[in-house]
């Protein structure tokens, strides 16, 4: 809280009210149709271009004999399902050997009784 | 009683001390790491893929019988529940006597855009479950979701939670996305087109989600860089700064087909507070949740308003359920100051009766 003294508390309250006004100029703006159409507009228009360039990218690397994001995708999934597969073995043998710490007890009473 | 902001010469002097302070720790802001945040003790059992499972090394001796399971919100890391010792969810529940597990969530990768509500809700939550009993011997969990956390937590709940869920406890979730003006402003489905975007990025960049959120309130970035160099002299002020904006800055990208599906279901279609929301080919119909049922709103909520949040309570079947609508945002309900002082202790008041 600030004293009626303190000299930055008018500049405070003032930044605190133009952020309430700012914010809610910018929602009622950004709530209207046309804001909504221009946003997504550009949002198509980067994506046409992404998928374009993508095309082009993988074209050229099939042609380099490279392998394309696609490629090394689908390694990742297979390391990504290898190591699934390990950490069950892992899981499987954790159960077998005997318990690492003491666990607490699970008799707890609620103070409230 | 004198007090020195009110003599016009003290104010100007204490004034003048902030001013040099600011020049020195402002270089410090500038020149040192955020601080380590997330940092509780803590067990991965499961880390499959996006999926991450943790469970919380207990504090004390004796631990409530159920276990407490936190399940994220899939577009942010879980380090809100456990930021640094003080201000930790994680570490006020451990503290209070419960044995903690949090279900978060790391960026999926590539090949996970195919991962689907289904994978979410009827693969990895009910995975976590099962870890957890064998973990603790336990045969049933409270669950606890944080925003889109509490959505899966709810479907899960309405679809596999007989007999397995002790208690459910979401905060600021939302039911009725057709409430969520902005959100609905944006993905007008005349001109969102989610099939190119997803059929082009494959998974959502995180990027993409966090200019989305910044656009709710497009004046607070400015406002609070304005507060930060006000307050630069008051470390606590920088430190909270700080670990907030590491937490949201560090949003995380979406799988591809779990965004397709969730924006035509809910956010179109806002198949969940309609009825007719089916996950797996089974409908879901959360008036068949039993379990004793808390639900945490705030009143200033930005991201998910009253709105979308408020017909929850009537929705839920449980015949012992609440509702709480506390002071605060989004954020701070879960992780400010006040979040410590009142939400934190009720949430563990309400569990503590309920865990035995």
């Amino acid at each position: 809280m600030t004293s009626p003294s303190d000299p930055g508390a008018f500049f405070r309250d003032m930044l605190g009210q133009w952020e309430k006004m700012a914010n809610s100029f910018g929602n009622d703006a950004m709530k209207r149709e046309e804001f909504a159409r221009g946003m997504q507009g550009a949002t198509a228009a980067s994506l046409q271009m992404q998928a374009a360039f993508k095309d082009t990218m993988e074209k050229a690397l099939a042609a380099a004999n490279l392998p394309t994001r696609s490629d090394v995708e689908a390694l990742a999934a297979r390391v990504d399902a290898m190591e699934a597969t390990l950490a069950r073995i892992e899981a499987a043998l954790g159960a077998q050997a005997p318990a690492k710490k003491d666990k607490p007890t699970r008799g707890r009473k609620s103070p409230a009784g | 009683m004198t007090d020195t902001l009110t003599s016009p010469f003290a104010a100007a002097q204490a004034e003048f001390e902030r001013m040099l302070a600011r020049q020195v720790k402002g270089f410090d802001y500038f020149t040192s790491p955020a601080p380590a945040v997330g940092c509780t003790p803590k067990d991965v059992l499961v880390e499959r893929g996006t999926m991450r499972l943790n469970h919380y090394r207990p504090l004390v001796d004796d631990v409530y019988r159920v276990p407490v399971l936190l399940v994220m919100a899939t577009t942010n890391r879980g380090f809100i529940f456990d930021m640094v010792p003080g201000q930790s969810l994680v570490e006020y529940l451990l503290r209070a006597g419960f044995d903690v597990f949090m279900l978060e969530w790391a960026p999926p990768r590539p090949h996970e855009r195919a991962l689907t509500l289904e994978s979410y809700v009827l693969d990895f939550l009910p995975a976590a479950v099962e870890r957890i009993a064998e973990e603790t011997g336990e045969p049933d969990v409270s669950v606890i979701g944080y925003c889109f956390g509490g959505v899966l937590s709810l479907l899960w709940a309405a679809l596999e939670g007989d007999g397995v869920l002790a208690n459910l406890a979401t905060f600021t979730t939302p039911v009725d996305f057709h409430a969520m003006d902005l959100f609905q402003a944006w993905s007008d489905r005349r001109f969102f087109d989610v099939d190119r975007l997803v059929d082009t990025l494959g998974n959502v960049p995180g990027e993409m989600l966090y200019s989305a959120f910044y656009m709710l309130r497009p004046a607070a970035q400015t406002a609070q860089n304005i507060r930060l160099y006000d307050n630069l002299w008051n470390d606590e002020f920088v430190k909270s700064v700080r670990m907030f904006e590491r937490w949201n800055n560090d949003t995380l990208p979406l799988a591809g087909e779990y965004f397709r599906q969730t924006t035509k279901a809910l956010m179109w279609d806002n198949r969940l507070a309609a009825g007719t929301l089916d996950v797996g080919g089974r409908r879901v119909d959360l008036s068949r949740i039993a379990a004793p049922f808390l639900h945490l709103a705030a009143e200033h909520d930005h991201i998910v308003p009253r709105a979308a949040s408020a017909p929850l309570i009537d929705m839920v079947g449980s015949q012992d359920k609440r509702e709480i609508v506390l002071k605060g945002g989004h954020v701070s309900l879960v992780a400010g100051p006040n979040a410590v002082k009142r939400m934190w202790p009720a949430l563990a008041r309400w569990l503590a009766e309920r865990s035995q």
